[in-house]
């Protein structure tokens, strides 16, 4: 993992309305415990992220968007490496911050996710 | 009559079809009630309706009070042989109505005949939450209640009502229409299809609705539906009146996150709170100016929903707890950081206002 590696983020379809994706997709939740699951872009690629979220985890995700570890690091958030829920697991490190930190840069994580456009979307059925 | 719409003594002019209804119905049950005092006679004598009307002579102070006269033909008031069926009459539709007030279905047949009952599924059919029709055999008298609710027991109290109508509200999109037989459907957001008549007033919406169906174009449709006994929503009769709803209308998109479960966010999301999503629609829909730019709204995962407004270089949102109903707001130039956070309580007005105020302040803030 270095600075260029892509970081794969799954959306759920409820955080999208009209083509537009909520901040809350960069953004921890509690059940995150300030940890956003991420994986890592060096050991698979978006589409199979996607597949493997959907297919091997059963969860649900409209697609996959993804930030940089440098644009992590430009906004003081570590992102390292998890193997231990399978290994392309890695997060991007919100611990130690406020309420009011963890909105600004998880704001500024997705305006920078949502320019770089969606690295895989599946098909519509 | 009470509620809101009744305040300064008006009354809705829709609410006239009601008291149309309600001299049908006198007329009909002071038949029944000759009938039952006579009960060697098959038919009511002739003449003993003819002439006779309810006519709406004033409307008292107080607040928006009707008064209906009985008379004839030629003005003559109430002739005394015919005078006891209908008084008697008006006290049974008082008193049934008084029997489902206290919720005793059995009583109201006490009062009135299982076939009387249908006419209530034409009176009242306008009352919306909060508002009554209040009828008294005497002016001093303790008046029963006609409600949403008192009008539904009395409909269903007869064993023949498979369905009763009423006023309804309803958004969706519609994927289908077929201008030979001037029928359409409108798809709710949990999928549900409802049929309706396609009225000509609203054709070139229907039709703009409907072409625009792969874009998501979704309406709004008010007008009279048909509803089970268990509530759920046939079809609809007639349309009162349609529009093409903005993208992001709020109450269509809260609508879309009442089909939320459990669950919904990775095993965890919790589902917001139905009676939570109604507040929130009617505070933006009392609260939130018209003129303001709509917000995006997306489930948070505690069960809340959180806006987002996306400006000139600016993202806010508000995240919003249905159960206390307050709110944190939060503002970020992405160009400049400068962002600023404030608490707030959108159970009161000043909470609202404080957003359109910040809002406005914002460039491409809108105002």
């Amino acid at each position: 993992m270095n600075d260029a590696t892509l970081l794969h983020r799954q959306v759920n379809p409820s955080w999208i309305q009209h083509g537009r994706v909520t901040s809350q997709a960069f953004k921890p939740t509690p059940k995150d415990e300030f940890k956003l699951s991420v994986y890592d872009g060096d050991l698979i690629g978006p589409e199979d992220a996607w597949v493997h979220y959907t297919q091997t985890l059963s969860l649900e995700s409209a697609g996959v968007l993804a930030v940089t570890v440098a644009e992590c690091r430009s906004h003081e958030l570590d992102a390292r490496p998890d193997p231990e829920p399978f290994p392309e697991h890695a997060i991007v490190d919100f611990s130690g911050l406020g309420t009011s930190q963890i909105e600004k840069k998880s704001k500024k994580l997705k305006a920078s996710a949502v320019d770089r456009g969606w690295q895989f979307e599946p098909e519509a059925e | 009559m009470t509620g809101e719409r009744f305040d300064g003594h008006a009354i809705p002019l829709e609410f006239l079809k009601d008291l149309a209804v309600i001299e049908e119905m006198v007329i009909e049950v002071a038949k029944w009630r000759f009938l039952q005092s006579n009960p060697d006679r098959k038919r009511t004598p002739r003449g003993f309706t003819s002439g006779v009307s309810l006519r709406l002579t004033g409307v008292e102070d107080g607040s928006a009070i009707p008064v209906i006269g009985l008379v004839l033909a030629g003005g003559t008031l109430f002739p005394p042989e015919n005078q006891t069926y209908f008084v008697e009459a008006r006290d049974a539709i008082v008193l049934a109505i008084g029997a489902a007030e206290a919720d005793q279905p059995n009583s109201i047949l006490e009062h009135l005949p299982e076939r009387a009952l249908s006419y209530f599924d034409r009176i009242g059919r306008s009352l919306r939450d909060g508002e009554a029709m209040e009828l008294a055999i005497r002016r001093d008298a303790t008046p029963a209640r006609l409600t949403k609710e008192t009008r539904r027991r009395l409909v269903l109290a007869s064993s023949r009502a498979q369905a009763l109508t009423e006023e309804t509200v309803i958004r969706g999109v519609i994927p289908e229409a077929d201008q030979d037989a001037l029928t359409f459907q409108v798809q709710l957001s949990d999928g549900r299809k409802v049929p309706s008549p396609m009225d000509e007033p609203h054709v070139d919406t229907i039709l703009e609705a409907f072409n625009g169906f792969r874009s998501g174009v979704r309406v709004l449709l008010e007008g009279i539906g048909r509803r089970t006994r268990t509530g759920k929503l046939e079809r609809i009769e007639s349309i009162e009146h349609m529009s093409l709803l903005d993208p992001l209308d709020v109450a269509a998109r809260l609508d879309e996150l009442r089909s939320l479960k459990n669950g919904w966010l990775e095993g965890v999301g919790t589902a917001p709170d139905a009676g939570g999503l109604d507040w929130l629609a009617t505070a933006f829909e009392t609260q939130y100016s018209d003129v303001l730019p709509l917000p995006y709204l997306y489930p948070t995962e505690d069960g809340g929903v959180r806006a987002e407004w996306p400006f000139d270089n600016t993202e806010a949102s508000l995240d919003i707890d249905l159960v206390s109903k307050r709110a944190i707001w939060h503002d970020l130039n992405l160009e400049t950081d400068a962002e600023q956070t404030q608490e707030l309580d959108l159970s009161d007005a000043a909470g609202w206002s404080w957003i359109a105020d910040r809002i406005g302040a914002l460039p491409g803030g809108g105002r």
